[in-house]
């Protein structure tokens, strides 16, 4: 059953986006697949919500819709013909917005909300107080499945350096988050500070959220605190400027009187500030004893209060210590376990396991890889390897997308059932093509800095390949599987799927030292799986790094095949009659070819005699210049000829796993020259003997130099080392992991 | 004045933050408005839409004049009620055949509404009619109604 979910607006910001995210995260981790949709997607979020006109669900699917101001699509909820549930918000009562066509909206709502309630056969209230709301309104099974957050976003590290250097200043600093909206009570805020700097006179007020400049509500606010020292509006911040706004905090103050739940309490929690907030409906649940909540608006008192905290130091500690246990009620597991219990037996994902007429006699494994086949790619030639090497022993299917080229996405192959090399294939259609110029703008706006999970998994969509086929299908055919293989942690497929059969996954996550792998999203990808199948132990240490409570990690590796190499075919085919460098794989910026290329074309300035670049592979940028010569793609047997005749094999990609072309050129007793910012590539080049790294122009002629010098015993320490990575080793490494799972399937 | 909270001493709280209010010389405590308690109730849908659509099926009449905005607001306000005294017969002239199709909508519903209410009637008369085989799951208590919101002021 898939479980999707509409959401009347989906843009940048939104509190409801957010929670929708969340909920799918734990969908997810519970075997669901299911996409969102938007009555209004924001521009730009194409590829992570889908327009409403898109839905179509299966009679058997579930529909989510999330309610909270009035909105048309209550109407469409009650006429889909499918299984329907309602995920309640709340709403702001209409009395604060009395005479305003605001309150028109907000009482719509309510009506909308108890019209809904004999369609609806499951309703989620965020907090207790919702779930009692929709009693009122008349639905019958409701549950409480709680919002939460993800504490980690809200770390000291994760604050913007500017703004946290622009608030410092002298306290106590009192800060408040939530939209400026009349039932917020920002007046009550002020009337608090007034107070407070009588007792602090260098206090200060930050008040984050959205306001409408013109609007007559923040005007007289604006009038109110023109006669008040340190009273800073902020706006709308970013996400790491709203962690500096809570890390530049003493105290974080909420005086609204009426909250459905209050995310802005619990992310004040996760940034270790105090939280002191008017115990108005939903707030003293969501608080559950931590923080203070008080129940009168008595200013000087309150100013008191501030003072009390912030310079208590017992007091504080205390708050904290508190704040932080409660962080853990209202985290995701527990979450999760509301939601398994609110969609009860009758929504899991497992359907009853058909008794097959014989049991199979091979354990049947699934690999995940995002392209397959007439592909060039380290990842996908090693996910090729592997599944040549594990078939005599496996029933395996290849699970993997139609598309060829991997900046693109676009479909080539045709969807179903296919064979490659005499493996079964089954390929589904990706569903949005990618323009990569975009993608590297909005790659621009999101590396380097800390994100919310819906920019991070916007990023996710646009990198692809999107492929909702393969994912419905983990959900509907899991059972056809003993176990999954998934391929590479960066893509869609494995950062949506691999949850959904975490229990019974090896990942083999070809993980290097790049940008998004600092993304919290990916952190069910490295901690949910079974077992982390490493290349080298630079691999596991950077995950190490970056996900401390990572799944078991080993280093298997692969299996270096040892054919004979002729270098004087590869000579006479090519007319290649010089020394030579040479590099094999994809041909793009990304790969370090550039630099190479201007190395190359530096080293031909200072000396004549200097070796040709030979370049071979696909190509996706220009590669003109002096001595390079580009062959194109070339066969297995043509590349071992090339590597046996190479000077040196030049590995420039900064970011490597495990680099194949480096094991394949020791296999043919030729040294390498890598890239010295990869801590991959220098650890095979210090473990082997079998070469130089380089970092600059100066480095790389001396590290061509060296090599040059001493090809011959280099090549030996080489070959010597390529043979320790034997295919035997690696199938029986995996052999055993199989085995573990199917040990515990059995029991 | 109330504290909650399971991390701090409240009641040793409150005694020295008025303690320290008292030699302030301020009130220890102050009459404050505490907002209502409890959930939200009720808005029953089948009443409030059909009077909403009694109120808004004439398109002609006007809306009550309204901004959030101050200043600039202010004129664009007054802009408005100047259009609508200018064209008001414009106005009913361009929405006459909205108005007369807005009418067949709110008597549709209205006249479905009832029947809805009469159906529902009939069920649970017909439900307590049929002997119970088993013993009937408790039903929900009547959830709390509150009559729709006040009319607006028709504007002339």
């Amino acid at each position: 059953m898939a479980v999707h979910q509409l959401i009347p607006s989906f843009v940048t910001g939104d509190a409801t986006g957010q929670a929708a995210l969340h909920l799918q995260l734990l969908l997810r981790r519970m075997g669901h697949f299911g996409e969102l949709y938007a009555g209004e997607v924001g521009s730009g979020l194409e590829s992570l919500a889908h327009p409403l006109s898109a839905l179509r669900p299966a009679p058997d699917d579930l529909v989510l819709y999330h309610h909270g101001i009035a909105s048309q699509l209550s109407g469409t909820l009650m006429h889909l013909s499918c299984r329907r549930g309602l995920v309640f918000h709340n709403i702001s009562p209409a009395r604060f917005y009395t005479g305003t066509p605001l309150a028109e909206a907000l009482t719509s709502g309510r009506a909308q909300l108890a019209a809904m309630a004999p369609f609806v056969e499951l309703a989620i209230g965020v907090s207790d107080f919702n779930s009692a709301e929709l009693r009122a309104a008349g639905y019958r099974n409701v549950h409480t499945v709680p919002l939460f957050i993800e504490p980690e976003r809200f770390a000291q590290a994760s604050a913007d350096p500017a703004l946290l250097q622009r608030l410092q200043g002298p306290g106590p600093t009192v800060l408040s988050v939530s939209r400026v909206a009349p039932h917020k009570r920002f007046e009550d805020l002020l009337a608090l500070h007034a107070e407070l700097v009588r007792l602090r006179p260098q206090a200060r007020l930050l008040i984050v959220g959205g306001y409408e400049p013109g609007s007559r509500y923040f005007k007289s606010l604006q009038r109110t605190a023109k006669t008040l020292p340190g009273v800073h509006f902020l706006g709308r911040l970013s996400h790491s400027e709203l962690v500096a706004a809570y890390r530049s905090a003493q105290v974080f103050v909420s005086m609204s009187e009426h909250e459905g739940f209050g995310v802005p309490l619990i992310e004040a929690m996760a940034a270790e500030v105090p939280v002191l907030a008017f115990g108005a409906a939903a707030v003293p649940e969501t608080l559950g004893g931590a923080g203070i909540a008080f129940d009168r608006k008595h200013f000087s008192f309150l100013a008191e209060l501030v003072v009390e905290v912030t310079e208590n130091r017992d007091l504080h500690q205390r708050l904290l210590q508190g704040q932080a246990r409660r962080l853990t009620d209202l985290s995701a597991e527990n979450s999760q376990a509301a939601l398994a219990q609110a969609l009860g037996k009758a929504a899991s994902p497992r359907p009853p396991p058909r008794r097959p007429a014989r049991k199979p006699k091979r354990p049947r494994v699934a690999i995940v890889v995002q392209r397959f086949g007439e592909v060039t790619g380290g990842a996908e030639r090693h996910a090729q390897q592997l599944s040549e090497h594990l078939a005599p022993h496996w029933d395996l299917t290849l699970l993997t997308t139609c598309a060829k080229n991997h900046l693109s996405w676009e479909n080539v192959f045709p969807p179903g059932p296919d064979t490659v090399d005499g493996l079964p294939v089954l390929r589904f259609p990706v569903t949005r093509t990618r323009n990569i110029r975009p993608f590297n703008a909005l790659s621009n706006t999101v590396f380097h800095r800390a994100n919310e999970r819906l920019r991070e998994e916007h990023w996710v969509a646009e990198q692809g390949p999107l492929c909702p086929g393969l994912l419905a299908h983990l959900e509907t055919s899991r059972e056809a599987y003993d176990a999954f293989i998934f391929f590479t942690y960066l893509y869609a497929p494995t950062v949506w799927g691999l949850p959904m059969v975490a229990n019974r996954t090896l990942l083999v996550p070809t993980a290097h030292d790049e940008p998004p792998i600092r993304f919290g999203t990916y952190a069910d990808v490295f901690e949910r799986p079974r077992v982390l199948m490493c290349n080298t132990p630079e691999e596991v240490s950077l995950i190490q790094r970056f996900y401390p409570k990572h799944a078991r990690a080993r280093v298997v590796g692969v299996g270096v095949d040892r054919p004979q190499g002729s270098p004087q075919r590869f000579r006479e085919q090519h007319g290649v009659h010089r020394p030579y460098l040479l590099y094999v794989g994809r041909l793009e910026p990304g790969k370090g070819i550039p630099e190479l290329l201007s190395h190359h074309r530096a080293l031909r300035e200072r000396y004549a005699d200097a070796p040709d670049l030979v370049l071979a592979g696909e190509a996706h940028m220009d590669l003109s210049g002096e001595g390079v010569r580009y062959v194109g793609r070339i066969d297995e047997q043509d590349k071992h000829d090339a590597l046996a005749g190479a000077l040196a094999v030049v590995v420039p990609s900064r970011f490597e796993s495990l680099s194949l072309l480096t094991l394949e050129a020791f296999a043919q007793s030729t040294p390498v020259l890598v890239n010295g910012h990869s801590d991959v590539l220098v650890g095979q080049v210090e473990r082997s003997g079998a070469g130089r790294a380089y970092k600059d122009l100066e480095s790389f002629i001396t590290g061509l130099r060296e090599v040059g010098q001493e090809r011959a015993p280099m090549g030996k320490k080489g070959l010597a080392y390529a043979k320790k990575y034997s295919w035997p080793k690696v199938v029986a490494a995996y052999q055993e992991e199989l085995d573990r799972i199917l040990e515990e399937k059995r029991q | 004045m109330k504290l909650l909270g399971r991390d701090i001493p409240a009641r040793e709280l409150i005694a020295r933050i008025e303690e320290r209010l008292r030699l302030r010389g301020l009130p220890t405590s102050e009459a404050a408005e505490v907002p209502e308690e409890g959930v939200e109730p009720r808005v029953d849908p089948l009443s409030f839409n059909l009077q909403a659509l009694e109120e808004n099926a004439d398109p002609a009449q006007p809306l009550p004049l309204h901004t959030h905005r101050g200043g600039v607001g202010q004129l664009v306000v007054v802009a408005k009620w100047a259009f609508r005294k200018t064209c008001q017969v414009l106005i009913n002239e361009t929405l006459s055949r909205q108005r007369i199709f807005n009418g067949h909508v709110r008597d549709s519903y209205a006249q479905l509404s009832a029947e809805v209410l009469r159906l529902r009637r009939e069920v649970e008369e017909l439900k307590a009619a049929k002997p119970p085989t088993a013993a009937p799951p408790e039903p929900p208590p009547e959830p709390r109604v509150v009559p729709v919101r006040p009319r607006r002021p028709k504007a002339k």
